[in-house]
């Protein structure tokens, strides 16, 4: 037995009972020594010089586009704060009237303050005018516990809208407020939608705090120890994007002009940098550039034109014929046919007991000829060779049926049918060929956003590489003054070169040789190339589509253009998407503008110029 | 019957003990009734329902068999905190851009109760002896293991504490001041080698004349001395090998007043709370003070607080007399019992209890740095006042049965 004889010992009790009592002195020591001998002193900074933290806003990052013009800019908006505890109820009158708020709303207000401090400064109205604020000033000697604080708003000094690319912000909902209060306070606006949401961290920056002095009656009267703990806000990072945003207002412009519902979405094909993303109908971001007035909010969103709904990313429609260059792609891939290969086209096809149609007879033809003349019996009758299992796997390849990646926001990753999906849906067995024929012209249930459109097209134009898209090409930290530089996955589509090259120079007969579809693409000294597409829509007009890229060459740009219920893609898309090119390649237009389609009203517009 | 009460009922563990807790009752319901942290008090008051239960079956527990089940307990208790760990990782990760804090507290406040046993369980072993440097490694490995898991968390104020516990555990177990210099060294060098050489010099030097005026031969002492370099030259690669923001948020961590959402704003306002409060206080429910800025600290870490102003020196007072006679008393029990096992974990009980008081006072009053750890049975929180509640009912327990052996 090894038993320490020091285990428990009277001395070493002593000892452990000297520490206790040492603790117990030191600490009722300085209890006395704040208590009894600083009481004086400190129970008048207390009384009159209590501190308080100010909380200042930091100025939020700004964004430019890709030639370096501000897009986003920052402008102060004015907050009215009011400290509940110290207010005067007989006040409340004259500041409902000075504020121009029902005095309901502004007791509401104040409630919801004292839940958050009776003590501290909440805002009771924000983003006031300048005049109202000028008047509140005057009044401030009678007006207890009322201040202001500044605060700060975007602005947009840009030409475009770009709502869905740039995003807005809100107030931060309860939620989101339970969740992340160890930053947030009620009232804090916060990115909900694209880039604003996306790079909320970054954007936001870190807010400051100023210490203050108050006396008794709760006014300021001095900073606290000259500002020496002071923590000042830190501005928050800026983002340079790969939009140009003259090119996107350009692209806007069309589609409104023309009333279109749609989108338009442009891309570069050298590492997937967003140059322009429309989608409409939109509104003008400013109009949430502060606060948001709940009642413009729900207008917003019981909108029947759905102005919120980004179409660029969120829709899922059959990409009619765009899609034959996935079926040719796979038939030439594996080895199924080549270029030799030709199909007698009688303008339609009888398949069991149904007749498929094509719009003309096109006589023999090649794949090639098939993609330049876009001959439905070519395909009708190619994806019954290739079959759908290949047919599928291809769609895979060019990155339908899943997500981009972009870095705006929400988006879907579309549907591509496949066997397993037929079997599910219709049941094993259950489905034929026949299926499949719809399928081959991009009609059928192929979902497809025209953001992967445009991915799609920007393979086809770099020769195959799908670069995920992204609007942000650095973040550029303002106090480290180090630009970030933000990275994007790429992948290849594993086609070979040679059939890619096929794919390109039907492309290219679509918009540059006689019987293409796309002729209307054309740009007047530019080779380009494109397809066009019409989906089939049982619910009204058919979506007109184009996908396409400029110069033939040596790609700059690769579009995808979506026009809702507004007939062939041919005549419609095509149009908007060589005119785009054109604008970005050379800056400018060198023709002028094609006549406006008949325009509907629009009511978006009405609306916006109701609230402002 | 009242002999007999006096004999086996440790009515001055369980009186100061509900003392404490009715300060706390009426510490948070002060510093909630108005600020819409409703439903805080009632909480509070479930919870120490529930840690008064919890505190009788530790009262009533065997203690054969309480250390029997010490090292199994112990054991599965360190699984938790990993799995704590892996799973609090996992989410933060997947939580996009806000990041995730606080999570894991919990268990940490229960591995307090497990540590302490497994250790005093393993002192009390026959064979063990602290003058064994195995053994010795053995006992400050039972407590360094869930240190790691906790501080990996990170939960730096659980840490300290479970430091400041090993210590005057190995004390009480017959360590010699040698072996107590020798640790102290360790983890001052550990610590001073995060806050730049000249800091680093200066402790060496101190841990150097530590460990001279301790020592009982050159040979050990030097090797000791050698343990003690080798450690802070250690973690001072390691920190210089970590990516710009882990240190960041290591040196935060040891320095929570550049914390810029004010750690040192709140030890200040709870100095001028105290302060203020004078020698009978401005009353319960008047300290404008303590509600004058609303800070969530205001009813955990900083509660003290509101004893300060409310009830001023005297109230104050009687609280800190109400914990010294707690410690002093569970310092009698551990020299009264006859079972080692009962008579280390006593100790080992003490210790936390007294850490906690004199960190978390002490930082209330401006002595010490804002390190965020609670004042037991007073501050917010449920895991914290069970497990504290359920360490009284040990030393109850050990009162209760200290003449066997």
């Amino acid at each position: 037995m090894i038993y320490d004889e020091h285990f428990g010992s009277p001395q070493r009790r002593r000892v452990l009972t000297a520490a206790v009592l040492v603790i117990f002195g030191v600490l009722l020591l300085r209890l006395y020594q704040l208590q009894l001998l600083y009481h004086g002193e400190l129970d008048k900074k207390s009384e009159e010089n209590s501190v308080r933290a100010l909380i200042r806003e930091p100025i939020r990052g700004y964004m430019f586009d890709r030639n370096g013009e501000l897009v986003v800019d920052v402008g102060p908006a004015y907050a009215i704060t009011l400290i509940p505890f110290e207010f005067d109820k007989p006040g409340g009158g004259l500041l409902s009237s000075l504020l121009k708020m029902d005095s309901l709303t502004l007791e509401e207000r104040i409630a919801r303050g004292r839940i958050y401090s009776p003590f501290l400064p909440s805002r009771i109205k924000r983003d006031v005018d300048i005049r109202t604020l000028a008047t509140i000033e005057e009044y401030l000697p009678i007006l207890r516990g009322i201040s202001y604080e500044i605060e700060s708003k975007r602005v947009y000094p840009a030409r475009a809208f770009a709502t869905h690319l740039l995003g807005y912000r809100r107030e931060i909902s309860d939620a989101q407020l339970a969740q992340f209060s160890d930053y947030y306070r009620q009232g804090d606006l916060v990115g909900i939608a694209g880039l604003e949401a996306r790079y909320e961290p970054y954007l936001r920056g870190e807010k400051g705090y100023e210490f203050v002095s108050v006396n008794a009656r709760g006014q300021i009267i001095g900073s606290f120890e000259d500002g020496k703990r002071d923590v000042p806000a830190r501005e928050g990072c800026d983002l340079l994007l790969n939009v140009d945003i003259g090119l996107q207002a350009f692209a806007e412009s069309l589609m409104t002009r023309n009333a279109y519902t749609g989108a338009i979405v442009a891309l570069d094909p050298s590492d997937g940098g967003i140059l322009a993303l429309v989608s409409k109908p939109d509104f003008d971001p400013s109009i949430l550039s502060g606060v948001t007035p709940a009642e413009l909010w729900s207008q917003l969103q019981s909108d029947t034109a759905k102005p919120l709904f980004n179409r660029a990313t969120l829709t899922r429609y059959p990409p009619g014929s765009t899609f034959k260059m996935v079926l040719a792609a796979a038939a030439l891939q594996e080895g199924i046919i080549d270029e030799q290969y030709r199909i007698r086209c009688t303008g339609a096809y009888r398949f069991g007991d149904r007749t498929f149609k094509d719009l003309h007879v096109h006589g023999s033809v090649n794949i090639i000829e098939a993609i330049q003349k876009s001959c439905n019996v070519f395909f009708y009758q190619l994806i019954l060779k290739v079959g759908f299992e290949k047919w599928t796997e291809c769609g895979r390849r060019f990155g339908f049926g899943r997500i981009t990646g972009i870095d705006t926001g929400e988006e879907t990753a579309g549907l591509i049918p496949s066997t397993a999906y037929y079997d599910s849906r219709y049941g094993k067995g259950k489905w034929t060929q026949g299926n499949l024929l719809s399928l081959a012209i991009g009609q059928g249930e192929v979902g497809v956003s025209p953001l992967q459109m445009a991915r799609y097209a920007m393979a086809l134009a770099n020769g195959g590489t799908l670069h995920q898209p992204q609007a942000v090409r650095f973040i550029r930290n303002k106090r480290t003054n180090k630009l970030e530089e933000v990275s994007h996955d790429s992948s290849s589509v594993g086609i070979f070169p040679e059939v890619i090259a096929l794919l390109r120079e039907g492309m290219r007969r679509v918009v540059q040789e006689p019987g293409g579809t796309g002729g209307l693409a054309r740009i007047p000294g530019t080779i380009s190339a494109g397809k066009t597409g019409t989906a089939e829509n049982p619910h009204g007009e058919d979506h007109a589509w184009y996908v396409g890229f400029a110069p033939f060459d040596n790609p700059k740009i690769a579009i995808a253009v979506m026009l809702e219920n507004s007939g062939f893609g041919g005549s419609k898309a095509a149009p908007l998407a060589g005119l785009v090119m054109e604008k970005y390649l050379y800056g400018q237009l060198r023709r002028a503008l094609p006549r406006p389609a008949p325009t509907k009203p629009d009511a978006l517009k009405a609306i916006t110029q109701a609230v402002r | 019957m009242t002999n007999y009460l006096k004999e086996y009922f440790d009515y001055k563990a369980f009186l100061l003990c509900l003392a404490l807790v009715a300060v706390g009752l009426l510490s948070v319901y002060s510093a909630t009734f108005d600020v819409g942290a409703a439903g805080a008090f009632e909480k509070q008051v479930v919870w120490a329902g529930v840690g008064l239960l919890s505190m009788l079956i530790a009262a009533l527990f065997p203690i054969r068999a309480l250390q029997r089940i010490a090292f199994p307990t112990y054991i599965v208790t360190l699984g938790i905190l990993l799995v704590v760990l892996v799973v609090g990782k996992t989410i933060s990760g997947s939580k996009s851009w806000f990041g995730v804090g606080g999570l894991g507290g919990q268990p940490s406040e229960f591995a307090k109760v497990a540590t302490i046993l497994a250790l005093a369980a393993f002192l009390a072993r026959t064979t063990t002896s602290l003058s064994n440097v195995k053994h010795l490694l053995i006992a400050i490995g039972i407590v360094v293991a869930p240190m790691i898991l906790i501080l990996a968390q990170p939960d730096l104020g659980t840490t300290v504490v479970f430091f400041a516990m090993l210590l005057p555990v190995l004390y009480w177990a017959g360590a010699s001041n040698f072996i107590l210099a020798a640790i102290i060294a360790a983890v001052l060098s550990a610590a001073a080698a995060l806050f730049g050489t000249l800091t680093f010099l200066i402790t060496l030097v101190i841990a150097g004349a530590l460990l001279y005026l301790t020592r009982q031969n050159r040979f050990a002492a030097a090797v000791a001395f050698a343990l003690t370099l080798a450690i802070g030259l250690s973690v001072q690669a390691v920190y210089e090998r970590l990516p710009a923001y882990q240190q960041k948020r290591i040196s935060s961590f040891l320095n929570p007043e550049l914390d810029p959402k004010g750690a040192g704003y709140n030890a200040l306002q709870s100095k001028v709370a105290i302060g203020s409060g004078g020698f009978f206080g401005k009353g319960y429910l008047q300290g404008t003070q303590t509600q004058l800025n609303f800070i969530p600290e205001q009813w955990t870490d900083f509660i003290f607080c509101v004893p300060g102003e409310e009830f001023g020196f005297l109230g104050a007072s009687i609280v800190l007399t109400l914990f010294a006679g707690l410690l002093l008393h569970g310092i009698k029990v551990a020299y009264l019992s006859k079972n080692r096992f009962a008579s280390a974990a006593a100790i080992g009980v003490t210790g936390i209890f007294a850490i906690h008081m004199l960190i978390n006072i002490g930082m209330s009053m401006g002595l010490l740095p804002v390190i965020g750890i609670p004042l037991p049975f007073v501050s917010y929180g449920g895991s914290a006042l069970i497990a504290n509640m359920v360490m009284v009912g040990l030393l109850m327990n050990f009162y209760a049965n200290r003449k066997e052996h």
